[in-house]
């Protein structure tokens, strides 16, 4: 940033030798802008200065290098050969300049760190008056506020001036016919006739929405005009509001093509999907890049510290990330401190959560009522009236979050830091999230500002506080039989070990611990260096440490259950496992940790060579991870119960015959290796014309030795046909971008770093030489042929601006083929022992259309309006499920909750031609003549005794359509958002409903109050079948804010805004469960399975201060 | 300007720096790779465990149900909806299993899975070791357990695809029977050079010499049924090379029970190959592993008799057909047999079951039916489907519990914790190179070393019964004696086969289909292996 001083300069010799002069002017103020988007004033920045007989250009200089800002004016209207007195101590700038000028026409106006020197008269009367032809006015914006700084220029000459901080100017020696132009920065340049008018006044326009904001892109950044790919900048106020910790929470519905889940557990992240599917394997998340620094986990960023999100869908973004980058890449870049600016902030809120839907069981008088009308017996009924669900809720669960933070800088370096501390209960009983994350960088200006050197350091440590074996306290919260109490008279838990499957839910959560201590740790060092010929060279070097530290303890009151075990309950698809508890308390610990080391550099290039500019890249990355580091231990029977999991060596397992210590897996550690090349080529001819290509060859250690390198070629194209003299004849358009682009990108996740080789465990015992030898050998195949998993996107798009700016969409159409699928691939024992293995097949399209618009219909001079929309529809099919190799892998049936006698039921079936999580079951007709619930059966006819040949395709889980619609309103300093979003036309099973839909097991268990409706007689009611598939469409008002903001309440304080938030206001659906938002993500999309997760509202209170 | 040039050193040094770091070899430090293990001869022998532990893996098991309950050896029939599963045991007993069979997928997959392992494990193996005597005598070991398995897949399903490598994962092709035969003979002998002629402990479940003859007399007696060909005096041949080594001797009369018992092991003198188990060894995931005779034979009153810690089953029993085979009363084989009035091991005090009128004969229909009623526990020889014979279920009360013969020559091991015995089951014995040789000659082979059938015949049953010698021999009566001297040993199918009694009637079977004399190819393996054809028939 030296060089600015130098062009003020120049500016004023320009203005002075009339020459070029509104160009420059534009460089300066860019340069103010970007260096300050919303500073302190020059009056707050104090200085000391004391010289004698100084001209005052010298007194300005001074001032300059002891602070950071510059000074814009016309030598010939100010008189800066004026010899001062000055002697300041400790003296704002402000005050300071008005000694400098008391008693002189000159005044001053802080633009940011452009401090604009005016004569208070016209500045035309100081210059020669070689004719009438004079025109003065006001340049205001659209506000109609004063707009200081604009650049008034006669076109076709150099000659002009620049507006004063009324926005008033005034221009003579106008030669005939003259066209006076208007140019300011982030606005539409305006051109006016001057004819015979004297006074002419212009309003300038915004420029249509960020077409110069800064986009971050992978290994550099561009400008949104510049962008050839689909990429979607969420800027920090867009994001979404409340007591949010989760990054995926953020985004949810504010861009097209994200799919984000998020499931009423506070303690589960959201699950986020990028224009569908586009794997079998686990790994269906985007990849996350935070600061330029790739797969930095997201935990590690406070919702107050995000400066932008970049959103790059299509792969002529995402392939630059080869490897990794097949679901999408977001990129997140956090505040960072600017030069000359000290910023501290604080910003805080408190938040209470309610609950607003749970299910809808049977109270103990309606379990009653319906036992007595069916004939039934209760198993149990003591007189009491116990709602189950609410007696594990807290009333109100409240959350608290500070977030404190300060950055600056100086010519030479830049800072920020912050912390943030985040309180969340759950409003399960005992769950609780508590997160500290403190965040600090800093960037040094070295070598003559040749080189900047960067360091980041930040830390998040999270407490999660879970529900000790959640599944089985929300199923036992459901189904217990409200006529059973919670406490006996003596104060302890009320049991009934009699009943089989029947446990006190409270005594779970109050008896048991269960806690994960997580420290995520990142720190990178970041190098600069500018080389001559416009090149510059960056090395990033990072290192990431994630650790947990977990511990569950069961207290011994749990042995005495009954078989001293029960299941976990999990959600599918996860399969039960059946928890043991052992005599005199169960403890577990284990500790695990995750490194990532990274060294990236790449050397870029940018050249301008008249209307051709290029901006090539070049670099290196590699990256060493290493996952599951660590070890777990566990031991029972202590002597008391109050340790909890604190101290193993307490325990005596050695006293219990047959207990043994669980060491957990033997495969969780592992570490892998990622080595890539990437260059990338971005040329604009004109600014009308981009092409863009890229090119990545990768290399990971977790392929087979046969096939571990990949290419991922990109190229896009972009035309700003707005740019074309044709389309701006119409007078339309303000913009106009078509683009389009190809590209494949890469997965190496979602299975073991070993997959691809052989690793020997225990393989049985047999007889050798007299002894019993334990054999050793591979448990599953190598597969030195294990390549990458492919994605190919194509991708056309739209980006349009009309009316001034007010009026934007952008659409994209895509069509994304994955092929090769690293999949576990059932094969013939023969070939393959272990009975299949990881290996590349199976196919999977997604195609889709995402339309975004943002408008301001209303912009007055103390309201705005501010509205935007995006749509995406997404279609999901499984084109192939076919290996080479292996056949198995199509029309497997999937999803087995194993709900009471439905054990070996399956909801969903992967299969070619089929989108992923294809429902497949019964279809449901209705009832028989003996109110008997039949089915359709295989060969077309009704059947009562339904068996699996009986499924048939019965709804998809994928959305027909995602959309999100924000609102943002100013009237004064009041602000106001509201913010809706929605999915349209996918289909629910809702197995919690079924597995709760037994009329006639309320001896045992209780039933939703639906069920009462229903024939004891029909064995079938329960039964998973298309009846209980619902329609999972919903708008959820997910969030309504108002707030107000103070600007400089006191001396003191920038601003402060108070504000009030509401989440999850409403919800219009007619799904039946307790709310439509399930899980998308995964295997098993869609599938409402022990979801007794209650939904909540909150309601929270913030304020923001700057000072 | 040149002065600029220099700042490129950076990026240049680092460019070197880069390309010295493109290795993507990640030492795999804490996971037993292939480049740890084996390494030395203890790993080099507990990597080949694998093949074992899935040789034994259903042997005892699944197979056994397979060769014996298709035959009239045993039946499993229903009692009161009870061993129905999925009339998977009807199935084998009438001959009308199908594709779907569990059975015949479980086999199928056992086999392979031998054959899968054994080829993962040679390659290993063949990387790993080196040269030498060790490693030609342990890899000739293996392509014997192959050879083993790919004989009982040849037997069970006739032509089957031949898989001798690991690594090739491309779908293989059914090889015709008679290649599969010549295939299992040249592999027998390749290795019989390289193959061990210590008979004891520390050859004990591994192929030897002696096997390697037994397997290939085995396939010679057989290859007139598989190939078309007789080859009796090469069977005769391979049977005289087992018999001149003197390795082996027939157990007396005294000792031919416990030859079966659960402490039998290297020591046992009739032995040429056998899979030992062990209650304490842990099984190959994917297979059985275990040996669980007396689960299914001990009729449940006699838990105590046999002392052992569980309540058998006693689905299982024997059928009048073959128990017809024992009519010596001198013969020491009788012995395996539970038949009539129970008594405990001293011979006197009856087993008695105290129950009520109903639980003792569910269609009693007096009123009394709560009634206690106490009586000893008697077998009867047949069985007979009270219940309902569609279901294959002769009903469950004491009547049904006491129905049909028991056999206890695997005999129950009161030292497990388990079901799980230590029994070891023999694969090849001596006397079934007695009864081969016997049997080779008979069929049109050449007597030799003045051995005839009728001698070899007598000299076994000199070590079986005090009754007087046979003065004749004939195929049948070789037959009979084979039913007496292999019962449970799972040859019996094998046997009927050759000698044309497979589709005959016993029990409650009338199908007659020949086709059924190999199994189908198992709908499962089908769809893993597109390129397999259904078996004729099927």
């Amino acid at each position: 940033m030296k060089q600015t001083p130098i062009l003020v300069k120049e500016v004023k010799a320009s203005l002075h030798l009339k020459t070029n002069q509104t160009f420059r002017l534009v460089v300066v103020l860019l340069f103010g802008f970007f260096c300050a988007t919303s500073g302190l004033y020059a009056q707050h920045t104090q200085i000391t200065l004391i010289t004698r007989n100084t001209p005052v250009s010298e007194v300005l200089k001074m001032i300059e290098a002891k602070s950071n800002y510059h000074f814009a004016y016309n030598n010939k209207l100010i008189d800066v050969t004026r010899k001062v007195d000055v002697e300041a101590t400790n003296e704002k700038i402000s005050s300071i300049l008005k000694k400098i000028f008391e008693n002189t026409d000159v005044t001053f106006k802080v633009l940011d760190l452009q401090i604009i020197l005016a004569s208070s008269k016209e500045m035309g009367e100081s210059v020669n008056n070689t004719n009438n032809d004079k025109v003065t006015g006001k340049v205001l914006d659209d506000r109609g506020e004063p707009l200081p700084g604009v650049s008034v220029l006669i076109k076709g000459s150099k000659q002009g001036t620049v507006t004063d901080y009324k926005g008033l100017y005034s221009i003579n020696n106008l030669p005939k016919n003259a066209i006076l132009q208007f140019s300011f920065i982030g606005m539409i340049t305006q051109e006016v006739k001057v004819g015979s008018q004297l006074v002419i006044n212009v309003t300038l326009q915004e420029e249509s929405k960020g077409l110069s904001e800064v986009v971050v892109v992978g290994y550099g950044t561009t400008t949104k005009k510049g962008l050839v790919s689909a990429v979607t900048s969420i800027k920090p106020e867009e994001l979404n509001k409340g007591a949010i910790t989760d990054v995926g929470q953020l985004l949810q519905g504010k861009a097209a093509g994200l799919n984000i889940t998020v499931g009423g557990d506070p303690t589960s992240r959201a699950s986020v999907i990028l224009r569908g599917p586009s794997t079998l394997n686990s790994s269906m998340e985007p990849f996350y890049v935070i600061d330029g620094i790739p797969g930095v986990d997201i935990s590690l960023v406070a919702p107050e510290d995000i400066e932008s999100i970049d959103v790059l869908k299509d792969a002529s973004a995402t392939a630059i990330y080869g490897n990794r980058a097949s679901n999408g890449v977001i990129m997140i870049t956090t505040k960072k401190g600017k030069k000359g600016v000290t910023h501290v902030s604080y910003s805080g809120y408190a938040g209470i959560e309610n609950v607003t839907s749970t299910l809808n069981m049977m109270n103990a008088s309606q379990l009653r009522a319906f036992a007595t009308q069916t004939g039934q017996n209760l198993t149990e009924d003591t007189g009491a009236n116990t709602d189950w669900q609410k007696e594990i809720q807290r009333g109100t669960a409240f959350s608290t979050s500070h977030n404190l933070s300060f950055n600056g800088g100086s010519d030479h370096n830049t800072y920020s830091a912050s912390i943030n501390y985040t309180n969340k209960q759950g409003i399960i009983k005992t769950s609780n999230e508590n997160n500290i994350i403190a965040r600090m960088t800093f960037d040094q200006m070295a070598f003559n500002d040749k080189v900047k050197i960067g360091l980041s350091v930040a830390n998040a440590r999270t407490i999660s506080d879970y529900v000790p074996q959640l599944g089985e306290v929300l199923l036992q919260a459901a189904s217990h039989l409200p006529t059973s109490p919670v406490k006996n008279t003596n104060g302890s838990y009320y049991e009934n070990f009699n009943k089989s499957g029947y446990f006190n839910p409270l005594a779970i959560i109050n008896y048991n611990q269960d806690q994960t201590k997580n420290n995520n740790l990142v720190a990178s060092f970041t190098t600069n260096v500018k080389l001559p010929f416009g090149f510059t060279y960056d090395i990033n070097l990072s290192y990431q440490n994630y650790s947990s530290l977990h511990g569950e303890y069961y207290d011994s009151y749990m042995y005495n259950y009954n078989g001293s075990v029960f299941y976990n309950n999990p959600n599918p698809p996860d399969t039960k496992s059946i928890v043991t508890f052992g005599q005199g308390g169960t403890a577990l610990r284990n500790s695990y940790q995750t490194t990532n080391q990274s060294l990236e550099n790449w050397l870029t290039w940018n050249k301008t060579f008249g209307a051709h500019s290029v901006n090539a890249v070049l670099g290196y990355s590699y990256e060493d991870d290493i996952y599951g580091d660590g070890f777990q231990a566990t031991n029972i029977n202590f002597p008391v119960n109050t340790v909890g999991f604190n101290n193993l060596a307490l325990g005596n397992y050695s006293a219990i015959s047959g207990a043994k210590v669980d060491f957990g897996s033997d495969q969780s550690y592992s570490k892998q290796r990622l080595i890539s090349y990437f260059g990338r080529l971005n040329y604009n001819f004109n600014d009308k014309y981009y092409l863009q290509a890229s090119l990545r060859r990768d290399g990971s250690s977790v392929f087979g030795i046969n096939n571990r390198w990949g290419y991922f070629p990109s190229v896009g194209l972009s035309w700003r046909a707005g740019q074309e003299k044709f389309i701006q004849d119409l007078g339309i358009f303000d913009d106009l971008k078509v683009r389009a682009s190809y590209g494949v990108t890469g997965n190496s996740t979602g299975f073991n770093a070993y997959t691809a080789q052989f690793l020997s465990s225990s393989m049985g015992n047999f007889y050798s030489n007299g002894s019993s030898i334990m054999s050793y050998g591979p448990n599953k195949a190598a597969n030195p042929d294990l390549k990458w998993e492919k994605t190919a996107t194509s991708n056309i798009g739209l980006d349009a601006s009309v009316l001034k700016g007010r009026l934007s969409f952008t659409v994209d159409l895509y069509n994304k083929n994955t092929t090769d699928m690293i999949y576990w691939y059932d094969a013939d024992i023969l070939l393959v022992p272990a009975g299949g293995l990881y290996a590349n097949g199976g196919s999977m399209n997604n195609k889709g259309i995402e339309l975004s618009v943002t408008a301001v219909p209303v912009k007055i001079k103390n309201f705005s309006w501010k509205t935007s929309i995006n749509l995406a529809s997404n279609k999901n099919t499984i084109t192939s499920l076919s290996n080479p190799y292996f056949v198995g892998g199509d029309s497997i049936r999937y999803t087995q909750p194993d709900g009471s006698g439905q054990t070996g039921s399956t909801l969903q079936i992967r299969q070619t031609g089929h989108p992923l999580g294809q429902f497949f079951t019964l279809i449901y007709e209705g009832k028989n003549s003996d109110g008997i619930s039949q089915y359709l059966g295989k060969d077309g006819k009704l059947t009562i005794n339904p068996t699996s040949d009986d499924y048939r395709y019965a709804g998809s889980p994928q959305p027909k359509l995602t959309y999100g619609w924000s609102n943002s309103f100013t009237y004064k300093n009041f602000d106001l958002s509201v913010f809706f979003r929605g999915v349209y036309g996918n289909k629910i099973f809702n197995v919690t409903r079924a597995d709760l839909f037994r009329p006639s097991s309320v001896a045992f268990t209780n039933i939703l109050v639906a069920a009462g409706n229903e024939s004891v007689k029909d064995n079938n009611v329960y039964k998973y079948s298309s009846r209980f598939i619902e329609d999972g469409s919903y708008l959820r008002l997910e969030n309504m804010s108002i707030g107000y903001t103070f600007k400089r309440p006191v001396k003191y304080i920038e601003s402060l805004h108070l504000y009030g938030t509401v989440n999850n206001l409403f919800v219009i659906t007619k799904y039946t469960g307790v709310d439509p938002e399930i899980n998308q993500g995964g295997m098993a999309p869609g599938v409402d399975s022990n979801n007794f997760y209650p939904k909540t509202r909150t309601i929270l209170f913030g304020l923001n201060i700057m000072l | 300007m040149k002065k600029k040039y220099i700042y490129f050193i950076i990026p240049v040094l680092f460019s070197v720096f880069v390309q010295s770091c493109n290795d993507l070899t990640v030492p795999v430090t804490t996971q037993i790779t292939s480049d740890v293990y084996p390494k030395d001869s203890a790993q080099f022998v507990a990597s080949t465990g694998v093949v074992y532990a899935a040789l034994r893996g259903n042997y005892a098991g699944d197979y056994y149900f397979m060769t014996t309950l298709t035959t009239d050896e045993a039946i499993l029939p229903a009692r009161g909806g009870n061993w129905y599963d999925n009339a998977g045991y009807l199935k084998m007993h009438y001959h009308t299993w199908n594709p779907d069979h569990g059975g015949t997928s479980t086999i199928w997959d056992w086999l392979s899975r031998i054959i899968g392992y054994d080829n993962q494990t040679m390659y290993i193996l063949n990387n790993n070791m080196p040269a030498g005597n060790f490693k030609t005598r342990t890899i000739s070991e293996l392509r014997m357990v192959r050879a083993l398995a790919y004989y009982w897949m040849m037997d069970m399903y006739g032509n089957v695809p031949i898989v001798t490598t690991y690594g090739d994962f491309q779908p293989k092709a059914k090889s015709d029977r008679k290649d599969v035969f010549n295939f299992i003979e040249s592999e027998i002998i390749a290795c019989l050079p390289n193959l061990s002629t210590t008979v004891d402990q520390t050859t004990y479940g591994r192929p030897t010499k002696y096997m390697a003859y037994a397997l290939l007399a085995k396939l010679y007696l057989n290859a007139e049924y598989y190939t078309g060909t007789a080859r009796y005096n090469d069977c005769v041949t391979a049977c005289d090379n087992v018999i001149n080594s003197s390795k082996f001797a027939l157990e007396p009369a005294s000792t031919y029970l416990q030859m079966f018992y659960p402490n039998n092991g290297p020591q046992m003198k009739e032995f040429i190959f056998a899979l030992p188990y062990d209650p304490s060894f842990a099984s190959l995931s994917g297979t059985n592993g275990n040996m669980y005779h007396a689960r299914y034979d001990v009729p449940r009153s006699e838990k105590a008799k046999f002392g052992i810690p569980f309540t058998p089953s006693s689905a299982e029993n024997t059928l009048p057909e073959f128990y017809a085979y024992f009519y010596d009363k001198n013969d020491v084989r009788d012995g395996q047999w539970l038949t009539g009035l129970q008594f405990m091991n001293d011979g006197v005090t009856p087993i008695m079951v105290t129950t009520t009128k109903k639980g003792y004969d569910q269609f009693y229909t007096g009123s009394d039916g709560g009634a206690t009623y106490t009586y000893q526990v008697n077998l009867t020889p047949k069985v007979v489907l009270r219940q309902d014979s569609s279901l294959f279920d002769c009903g469950n009360d004491e009547i049904s519990w006491n129905m049909g013969y028991r056999n206890i020559k695997f005999y129950p091991d009161a030292s497990s914790t388990s079901r799980n015995q230590n029994n070891d089951e023999p694969v090849f014995r001596y006397s079934d190179i007695i009864l081969m040789k016997a049997e080779a000659i008979l069929r049109g082979g050449t007597a030799t070393q003045g051995q005839t059938a009728l001698s070899l015949v007598n000299t076994l049953r000199s070590n079986r019964t005090t009754s007087a010698a046979w003065s004749t021999v004939t195929l049948d009566s070789i037959y009979n004696e084979r039913s007496r001297e292999f019962t449970m040993e799972n040859w019996h199918r094998n046997d009927m086969i050759r000698f044309g009694k497979y589709e005959g009637k016993w029990g409650f079977k009338v199908n007659a289909d020949t086709y059924r004399r190999i199994f189908p190819i198992p709908t499962e393996a089908m769809a893993k292996n597109p390129k397999l054809t259904q078996n004729p028939g099927y």
